[in-house]
């Protein structure tokens, strides 16, 4: 046990992220439903993988048609995963091991089963009526786009009760909230400070671009929706430290930077068109499409970072891409159209990869490496698989692999009453891909993950240096150096399948010994002469650079 | 010795930077300031448009430009990181090939690039020929590779009156000898698979007179007789100003090409000696009819030396053909009026054969047995044109259908000759 | 008296026969190095043919036009004619060795001179030959350059080449087995400069149309001529 969270304002620009679903983590009341006690019991697990925060999905009450975003009460937890006390408890426990916790906050829409709304509903003249967007007919707002292709086909939905249109970002059940409204402003803060309050680090903030409408516009990435922000964060400023608001922008890299104010809006932001990008990168092996991203990316405030990562509980999305990379992604990654969801590959990513071990190691890698804080899907740290035919994303939900046991170690319970089914075939099942066996062999991916974590964390330069690209002619080498305060570390990559040779121009850190950073081995000086490093397949280097 | 040094140490490198590519695109570049940048454009936009997704590069084979073509090259846009908005890198060449200047020594690099880059399909184009356009560079490399079609000539649509040597000589003789009719022998741009362009580097022709001046002839007669798919595709002509460039004079090509495709027929008489029936080469896309408008008329007096030719020339021809051959085309030449002689299909192909026994008996030296077959030709075309000069475009292909089909007949006469003379 | 006549003139004639006696075994070798010559150069001309044959030379020979200036010269085929040189030479070459034998000094001289002359002989031969050869492939070179490009009085200019260089030819061979070098060395160059001159006032003075119209033809603008008007690619 460490000595407990420190005070940095500045922790999550070095933060190493850990995303799980309470519900699939562990299950310690036989429901077949994980709960925060059983959570509470695999905290000295995450606590050797490295990492040094959670963010939890929702764990608030809800009908669960979607998972839990649509939120049913703000200030309770969902009676399946526990009780208050017991996320207390659990917090508590966090904390004593150095684990900070977010929580998520879905901004825009509750459930149609919230109390708001049903208040809201019920008459014209409530005074919670204005809590959500009404409309007598459905053509205002035209051409927004609809998010969920698959299932939706209107924004608007027809609610028989007020015999009135209400507006809805994502499905039909989860009517927006109408931020025009100050009492919605202020009873949303509220939400916030009862869980910060209680000790929880920060918020993941859910679907952000969408909170104002205005007639003749997107309706997304709005002036006003940005003033709303800038309300949430001065509140927090002047009543919290050390907090952070992690935003979910799936949008353009100029456009994200907008959700970061002056340092006054977010302090983290997801930047989503760089992960498909890192998949068509490798499977191209062509390291154009990410330099490229990256270079577009425009700088960001100082207190501010970025969130990036491989995957997530939703599908890879594809909506920040040329109808030309969404075709190849979909061709390369997503043969059977059941994989396909939204405009995105609903997978995880040992599948994606083929389950290849290197491939994995690869782009773990480079997750660790570009720019960002990166954030870890739970069960990718030790390969798990998914199943594309659960419905909606559930496929990349099932429970967590513990052991080759009685439901994988996830529960007691009888498998029939598990809420989602494990995965069971011969390759990515849980007899096969399990922490339990993962934790007896040093080489496994699970030991590999926490070294690669620990390596990263033995410097700042990967968490808060800047970036700066390499062009070797050979396009299947990305290869580029991070640096900060005069520390330098160079990292190589192949993103081919076969073996390359790569010419680095490295005359700007003559007379530097490359250290190689898990091995420690020296390699030669670097000279004025291009720099030849041969690497095998899907191979990586992360030299630091000393002078000596 | 001389594969060593045939790549550069640089040229090495950035091959290696390359990698494994699908596709090869190859221009062979002498002093075309004017043309290259227009031509690369095309090229980059037929890539994108067609290959998106294919590993490709751009090869710019330079003989040594004087004007500045290879800086003109290195300062397009490409390379490693370019904005053509594809999804792939797409690499840019510029390199030099060493020996003699020509064609040859351009397309040898070429291919021994595609070779190396494992490359499924090659593509040359001639910077000046008929400007390039997206279509066309598609149209020809799409129906290459190695599980689909080893050559891919392109079908440029040209009054029948056009290219004389191509349609009295080259054309008829590689259809009847080889039983497959190839619309343009010479292939000044062609699409095929890497397999025959490593085929091709294998064989001894690359710094060899006269193969090397009329490689492309080669490369085509190489294709037709081994066990090789080709196929033809039809490419527009684009309305685009004439190429600034004078055109090479008939002393210039005809030594070169006639020579090539007899050495080619030599090299390959075991091929098309065998009693195959005449098989077509598939035609891939909407053909466009010929102009209808004739070239510019043959002037008068084209035919008019030629009774004097065939008398200077008396000891030489007497030397090389039959007999009954000479005999008819001595009658010819006597009876030529001012005009120009009279000089029919039959005595035409009998001619042509026994120059191609000849070639291969070698009984005088070779240069001169190819040198004394120009004035004949030029008598042939006089007779041809001004036999045709009122006739409409079809009436004008029926006849060089006829001819064909004459040299087909006669391909016995040939191996007989070819036999009698070793 | 009578005795002693007797006396001289059987002691001479002893002496006579006794001398003849002791030259008899040279004529006898000498004799037979003759017979044993001609015998050997026989065989030798016989093998040369066969070789010769089987070289294919008589198809060379066709080729390089050697055989039409024998035939035109009423001489057998050319490894018949190579088969009978080698015989002469070395059945002469025998006989002068058998001469030798013999010890008549007038004679010693022509030995030797003849071994010193064979090789210059066969020097001129082999210069003979590729005169020939050089001047037959540049009466065709000239003949097909001359037609092909338009040139007046191809004949004419391809058999002056090869006369020139066959001259050439004969000349050199000539002063190789040093028969009348001087003569022949001055009539050569006599012939050869008025040549030259006679040339060069064509060209300058009397022929200025003519050579001009020449280097224009040498140097002409491609698209004037008449074969360049059609389309032939």
């Amino acid at each position: 046990m460490s000595g407990g969270i420190g005070s940095d304002p500045l922790w999550y620009k070095d933060a190493v992220i850990y995303q799980l679903h309470v519900k699939s983590f562990c299950d310690s009341n036989e429901d077949g439903v994980g709960d925060f006690r059983g959570l509470t019991s695999k905290l000295d697990y995450l606590e050797e993988l490295g990492v040094d925060c959670l963010w939890l999905l929702p764990m608030y009450p809800s009908p669960f048609r979607d998972d839990g975003y649509d939120i049913a009460d703000y200030y309770s937890i969902h009676p399946g995963y526990g009780t208050l006390d017991d996320f207390r408890e659990f917090l508590t426990e966090a904390h004593a091991r150095g684990l900070r916790v977010i929580t998520e906050h879905v901004l825009n829409h509750t459930s149609d089963q919230h109390g708001w709304f049903k208040e809201a509903r019920s008459s014209r003249d409530h005074p919670r009526r204005d809590w959500y967007v009404w409309s007598d007919t459905d053509d205002r707002y035209f051409g927004v786009r609809i998010i969920f292709l698959d299932t939706e086909q209107s924004n608007w939905a027809w609610d028989p009760v007020s015999k009135a249109y209400y507006w809805h970002r994502f499905f039909s059940h989860q009517p927006d909230l109408n931020y025009d409204n100050p009492a919605v402003r202020e009873e949303i803060w509220n939400v916030m400070r009862f869980w910060l309050e209680m000790g929880v680090d920060g918020f993941r903030v859910d679907a952000v671009p969408y909170l104002i409408e205005r007639e003749g516009t997107s309706c997304e990435n709005l002036p006003e929706t940005h003033e709303v922000l800038k309300f949430i964060r001065a509140r927090l400023n002047s009543q919290f430290e050390a907090k952070v608001l992690l935003a979910e922008a799936n949008q353009w890299p100029e456009d994200v930077c907008a959700y970061f104010g002056d340092g006054d809006e977010f302090h983290m932001a997801f930047h989503f068109p760089i992960m498909p990008r890192m998949f068509m990168a490798l499977r191209l092996e062509d390291r154009k499409p990410l330099v490229e991203i990256v270079e577009r990316t425009p700088a960001i405030p100082e207190t501010c970072q970025w969130g990036i990562f491989l995957r997530n509980h939703d599908e890879l999305t594809l909506e920040m891409v040329t109808d030309v990379e969404r075709d190849y992604m979909y061709e390369e990654y997503a043969r059977d159209p059941v994989a396909r969801l939204n405009l995105g590959i609903r997978r995880r990513l040992a599948p994606l990869l083929e389950g290849d071990r290197r491939r994995i190691e690869l782009m773990n890698g480079l997750l660790m490496s570009l720019p960002g804080s990166p954030i870890v899907y739970y069960g990718d740290e030790i390969g798990m698989g998914d199943n594309i035919y659960l419905g909606d994303r559930n496929g990349v939900r099932t429970p967590m692999q513990w052991s080759g046991g009685w439901n994988g170690g996830f529960s007691t319970a009888d498998p029939e009453r598990l809420a989602q089914p494990l995965i069971s075939n011969p390759v990515y099942g849980y007899q096969a891909v399990n922490v339990a066996s993962q934790q007896r062999s040093d080489h496994s991916l699970l030991n590999w993950m926490r070294r690669l974590i620990r390596v990263r964390k033995s410097t700042r330069v990967f968490s808060r240096g800047s970036i700066s690209f390499l062009s070797p002619a050979n396009h299947r080498v990305l290869a580029y150096t991070r640096s900060l305060d005069g520390e330098t570390v160079l990292v190589v990559n192949n993103l081919s399948s076969t073996a390359q040779v790569a010419e680095l121009d490295l005359r700007a850190l003559e007379g530097a010994i490359p250290i190689e950073m898990f091995g420690r081995s020296l390699f030669p000086r670097i000279g004025e002469l291009p720099y030849m490093l041969t690497l095998g397949p899907y191979d990586f280097y992360w030299f630091r650079l000393r002078w000596l | 010795m001389a594969r060593a040094t045939l790549l550069t140490d640089d040229l090495v490198r950035r091959l290696i930077a390359v990698g494994q590519v699908d596709v090869v695109v190859g221009l062979p570049t002498m002093n075309n300031a004017e043309t290259i940048a227009g031509a690369l454009q095309a090229v980059h936009e037929g890539l994108s448009q067609h290959f998106a997704r294919a590993r490709s590069v751009v090869i710019a084979a330079d003989g040594g430009s004087r004007d500045g073509t290879p800086d003109i090259i290195g300062a397009l846009p490409s390379g490693a990181r370019d904005r053509h908005g594809g999804l792939r890198t797409r690499h840019q060449i510029v390199a030099a090939y060493r020996g003699v200047p020509g064609r040859a020594g351009a397309i040898r690099l070429i291919f021994t690039a595609a070779d190396l880059l494992q490359a499924r399909a090659v593509a040359v184009f001639d910077p000046d020929t008929d400007p390039l356009t997206p279509a066309s560079i598609g149209g020809l490399l799409k129906p290459a590779g190695p599980d689909s079609f080893d050559l891919v000539a392109p079908v440029r649509a040209r009054h029948p009156l056009e290219r004389l040597l191509v349609t009295q000589l080259i054309r008829p003789l590689v259809r009847a000898a080889y039983g497959r009719q190839l619309d343009e022998p010479l292939l000044t741009e062609f699409a095929c698979s890497g397999r025959f362009a490593a085929h091709c580097l294998a064989e001894d022709v690359w710094d060899r007179s006269p193969m090397r001046e009329g490689i492309e002839l080669w490369l085509a007669a190489t294709a037709l007789s081994g066990s090789f798919k080709a196929c033809q595709t039809c490419v527009e002509t684009a309305a685009a100003a004439p190429s600034q460039r004078p055109r090479p004079g008939l002393q210039e090509v005809f030594t070169p090409l006639v020579g090539s495709l007899f050495a080619a027929l030599d090299a390959h008489a075991g091929a098309w000696q065998r009693d195959t029936a005449p098989e077509p080469v598939p035609v891939i896309g909407v053909e466009v009819p010929p102009p209808a408008d004739p070239p510019a008329g043959a002037p008068s007096g084209l035919g008019g030396s030629f009774a004097q030719d065939v008398r200077d020339l008396r000891p030489v021809l007497e030397s090389i053909l039959a007999p009954e051959t000479f005999a008819a085309v001595a009658a010819i030449a006597e009876a030529a009026g001012a005009e120009g002689p009279s000089y029919p299909d039959e005595p035409w192909v009998a001619t042509v054969y026994d120059f191609v026994a000849g070639y291969h008996a070698g009984a005088i030296d070779r240069a001169h047995i190819v040198k004394a077959l120009m004035p004949l030709y030029v008598g042939r075309v006089a007779s041809f044109v001004t036999g045709h000069a009122a006739s409409p475009a079809d009436e004008v292909a029926r006849d060089l259908e006829t001819l064909a089909q004459q040299f087909e007949r006669s391909k016995p006469y040939l191996i007989e000759r070819w036999y009698r003379a070793s | 008296m009578t005795q002693l006549i007797a006396d001289a003139v059987s002691q001479a004639w002893t002496n006579f026969l006794e001398s003849v006696v002791l030259y008899l075994p040279r004529v006898l070798a000498t004799l037979s190095i003759v017979i044993a010559g001609w015998l050997i150069a026989a065989l030798l001309r016989v093998f040369t043919r066969w070789t010769l044959r089987w070289l294919r030379f008589d198809a060379l020979s066709e080729r390089i036009g050697l055989a039409a200036t024998l035939r035109g010269a009423d001489l057998s085929p050319a490894s018949v004619l190579a088969g009978s040189v080698v015989f002469w030479l070395v059945f002469l070459g025998f006989l002068l060795s058998g001469i030798d034998v013999l010890g008549l000094t007038a004679l010693q001289g022509l030995v030797a001179g003849f071994g010193q002359f064979v090789p210059r002989l066969l020097v001129a031969l082999a210069i003979l030959a590729i005169g020939f050869v050089v001047a037959n492939f540049a009466w065709r070179a000239t003949l097909l350059a001359a037609v092909n490009a338009r040139m007046s009085s191809p004949r004419l200019l391809s058999n002056a080449v090869r006369f020139l260089i066959l001259i050439l030819a004969v000349a050199m061979a000539l002063e190789q087995i040093a028969v009348a070098q001087t003569v022949v060395l001055t009539a050569f160059a006599i012939a050869f400069g008025a040549v030259m001159i006679g040339l060069a006032i064509a060209f300058g003075i009397g022929g200025g149309a003519i050579a001009r119209r020449f280097l224009e033809r040498q140097f002409p603008e491609r698209s004037d001529s008449d074969t360049d008007r059609v389309s032939h690619l």
